[in-house]
C-alpha cells in the first residue's frame, strides 16, 4: 500500500495542491482525472521526484507503512510522451530503467529479452524509435516501465498520442500486461471512457487549490462491465467534472 | 545521381562567374599584374604545384593540430562549466572578450613572445575555433528534452548519469555544428598565423607572392586555402557519418 499524506503543492504565487491524501493498493489500476490545471500532473511528479525546480511541496509518502523519499525505486515513472532516447535502440531504452539502476548491461537485456514477444516487439530490438508506429513506441515506453520491477507505476496520459483505433488496442493490452504484473497504478487521464474501462477506481479532482472531489470504486470485473451501466458512471464522472468546486 | 543534382546549381554559377572573368580579362586588356584571369591562375598553380603544396601541408597539419587540440579542450572546458556553474559565470565573459581581441594585434605578438614555430600558430587557431565549439557544446547540453531528464531523473540518476546519458548524446547535432563552423574558421586562422610570421605556409606563401607583384600567385593561394578548408570540412562530416551509430538503418530526418 502506497500512502501520500497532506500533500501540498505550491509555486510562489498559489498553491497547486491542497492538503491532498491518498492510498494505492497494489494491483489495482487508480484512474486520476480532473480539470486542466487541477494538479494531477503535479502530483504524479511529485511522487516520482521530479517537481520542477520553482515548486515547492510538502507531504508524507510511506509504502507499507515506511516512509520514502522520492525518487524511490519502488515507483517508476513514464511521462506523458513516450520519452524514448532516439539514439538507442528499442532494447536499449528498454532497459533504460534497470541500468540506470545499476544493473549490468547484460542481466538487463536477459530481462528483456522473454517478454519482448508479450509486447509486440520481437524482432524490432534493434530498431530505432523512429522507425515505430506510436503504439509500438508506446509499448516500448510500457516494457522500460514495467520492467523496473516497481510495486507502483505512475501513467501521465498514456494514450495521449495515440490515434483513436490504437488507442483502443493498447488500451486493453495494457490492462492484460499490468494484470499480469500485479502492480498497483495511478494513472492520469483525460478520457472518461478510458477511465470508466479500465479503472479499479477513479479519484476525481477540482482544481485551485487541487484536491480530491471524490473517490469512486468500480467493483464490477472489467469484463462485466456493460456499456450501460458505464455510461451512467461517465455521466455522474462528467457532472463532477462540470462542477463548479470552487 | 542525388547528390550531383543537389551541388549543380552551385558549380554552374561558379563556372558562369569564372567565364565572364575569363572574357573580361581578354577583351578589356587588364594587366595580369593587377587581375590575372581564371587561366592565368590555373597555370601558376600548375607550375608552382611543388612549392605551393609544401606550403598547403604545411598549414594544413598546423590547423588540423590546432583544432583537434581546440575541440578536445573546449570538450573539457565544457564539461567543467556544466558541472561547476559559478565557474560558467566567471569564465564565459573572459571567453566573449577573448573574441574581441583583434587577430591583428595579437598574431605578431604571439610570435615576439612564442617565435616562429608551432605554438604561436596553434594558440591562434584555439583562440578562434575554441570559442564556437564551446558556445555549441553548452547549448547542446542545453538543448536536452526535459521529458528525457524528467524520465531518468524518476529513475534515480545524478547529474553525472544525466549527463551522460541524455545531455551529451543530446549534444550531438550541436557539436557537430560548432565543429562544422570552427573548421572553417582553422585554416584562415592558421593563414593569418603565417602572415605574421612564418618560416612554411600558405600564409608566407601570400606574403612573399605579394611582395613579388605576383597577383596570380596570391590567387592561386586562395584557392588552395579554400580547397583545404573544404578538406577539412569533408574530414568532419565523415567523422559525423562514421560515428552515426545509426548509420545503415534508414533515418527519418
Amino acid at each position: 500500500m502506497l500512502r501520500i499524506e497532506a500533500l501540498t503543492v505550491a509555486s510562489r504565487e498559489r498553491a497547486l495542491v491542497e492538503h491532498l491524501s491518498l492510498d494505492l493498493a497494489a494491483g489495482q489500476i487508480t484512474c486520476l482525472i480532473g480539470p486542466s490545471g487541477c494538479g494531477k500532473t503535479s502530483v504524479i511528479k511529485w511522487l516520482a521526484g521530479i517537481l520542477p525546480a520553482g515548486l515547492t511541496a510538502t507531504g508524507r509518502l510511506t509504502i507499507d507503512g515506511g516512509e520514502r523519499t522520492r525518487p524511490d525505486p519502488a515507483i517508476s515513472y513514464q511521462p506523458q510522451s513516450d520519452a524514448l532516447f532516439p539514439w538507442l535502440t528499442v532494447a536499449e531504452n528498454a532497459a533504460l530503467g534497470l541500468e540506470v539502476a545499476g544493473v549490468p548491461h547484460a542481466t538487463a537485456k536477459a530481462r528483456i529479452a522473454p517478454l519482448l514477444s508479450a509486447f509486440g516487439l520481437a524482432g524490432n530490438e534493434r530498431l530505432f524509435p523512429d522507425q515505430l508506429s506510436g503504439g509500438m513506441r508506446q509499448r516500448v515506453a510500457f516494457l522500460r516501465t514495467i520492467v523496473q520491477e516497481s510495486s507502483f507505476i505512475l501513467l501521465d496520459e498514456p494514450f495521449s498520442a495515440l490515434d483513436a483505433v490504437t488507442r483502443m488496442r493498447m488500451q486493453a493490452w495494457l490492462v492484460a500486461r499490468l494484470q499480469e504484473v500485479r502492480r498497483g497504478v495511478l494513472m492520469v487521464t483525460h478520457d472518461l471512457r478510458e477511465a470508466t474501462e479500465i479503472a479499479d477506481r477513479v479519484l476525481v479532482m477540482a482544481a485551485s487549490p487541487g484536491r480530491i472531489v471524490a473517490d469512486i470504486k468500480i467493483d464490477t470485473p472489467r469484463e462485466a462491465r456493460g456499456e450501460a451501466a458505464l455510461a451512467d458512471l461517465r455521466e455522474t464522472l462528467k457532472s463532477m467534472l462540470l462542477e463548479d468546486f470552487s | 545521381m542525388q547528390p550531383l543534382r543537389r551541388i549543380l546549381p552551385a558549380i554552374l554559377i561558379a563556372l558562369a562567374i569564372l567565364a565572364v572573368w575569363e572574357l573580361y580579362c581578354a577583351w578589356a586588356d587588364v594587366s595580369p599584374l593587377i587581375l590575372p584571369a581564371p587561366s592565368d591562375v590555373a597555370r601558376a598553380l600548375g607550375t608552382e604545384r611543388a612549392v605551393i603544396s609544401e606550403h598547403a601541408a604545411s598549414t594544413l597539419s598546423v590547423a588540423a593540430l590546432g583544432f583537434s587540440t581546440s575541440v578536445a579542450f573546449a570538450f573539457l572546458i565544457s564539461v567543467a562549466l556544466h558541472f561547476l556553474p559559478p565557474l560558467e559565470r566567471g569564465l564565459m565573459p573572459l571567453f566573449v572578450v577573448s573574441q574581441t581581441v583583434p587577430l591583428i594585434a595579437l598574431a605578431p605578438l604571439m610570435i615576439l613572445w612564442f617565435g616562429f614555430g608551432l605554438l604561436p600558430k596553434m594558440l591562434l587557431v584555439i583562440l578562434v575555433t575554441f570559442f564556437p565549439m564551446l558556445v555549441s557544446l553548452l547549448s547542446g547540453y542545453a538543448r536536452a528534452s526535459r521529458d528525457h531528464l524528467d524520465l531518468l531523473a524518476s529513475m534515480g540518476a545524478g547529474k553525472a548519469t544525466l549527463f551522460r546519458r541524455v545531455r551529451l548524446p543530446s549534444a550531438r547535432a550541436a557539436f557537430f555544428a560548432g565543429l562544422r563552423i570552427s573548421a572553417t574558421y582553422a585554416i584562415v586562422a592558421t593563414i593569418f598565423a603565417e602572415y605574421a610570421g612564418a618560416r612554411r605556409g600558405i600564409g608566407i606563401f601570400i606574403l612573399s607572392a605579394k611582395n613579388n607583384f605576383r597577383a596570380d600567385l596570391v590567387l592561386a593561394a586562395v584557392v588552395v586555402s579554400a580547397t583545404l578548408t573544404l578538406l577539412l570540412l569533408g574530414a568532419v562530416r565523415l567523422v559525423e557519418r562514421f560515428s552515426d551509430r545509426r548509420r545503415g538503418h534508414h533515418a527519418a530526418h
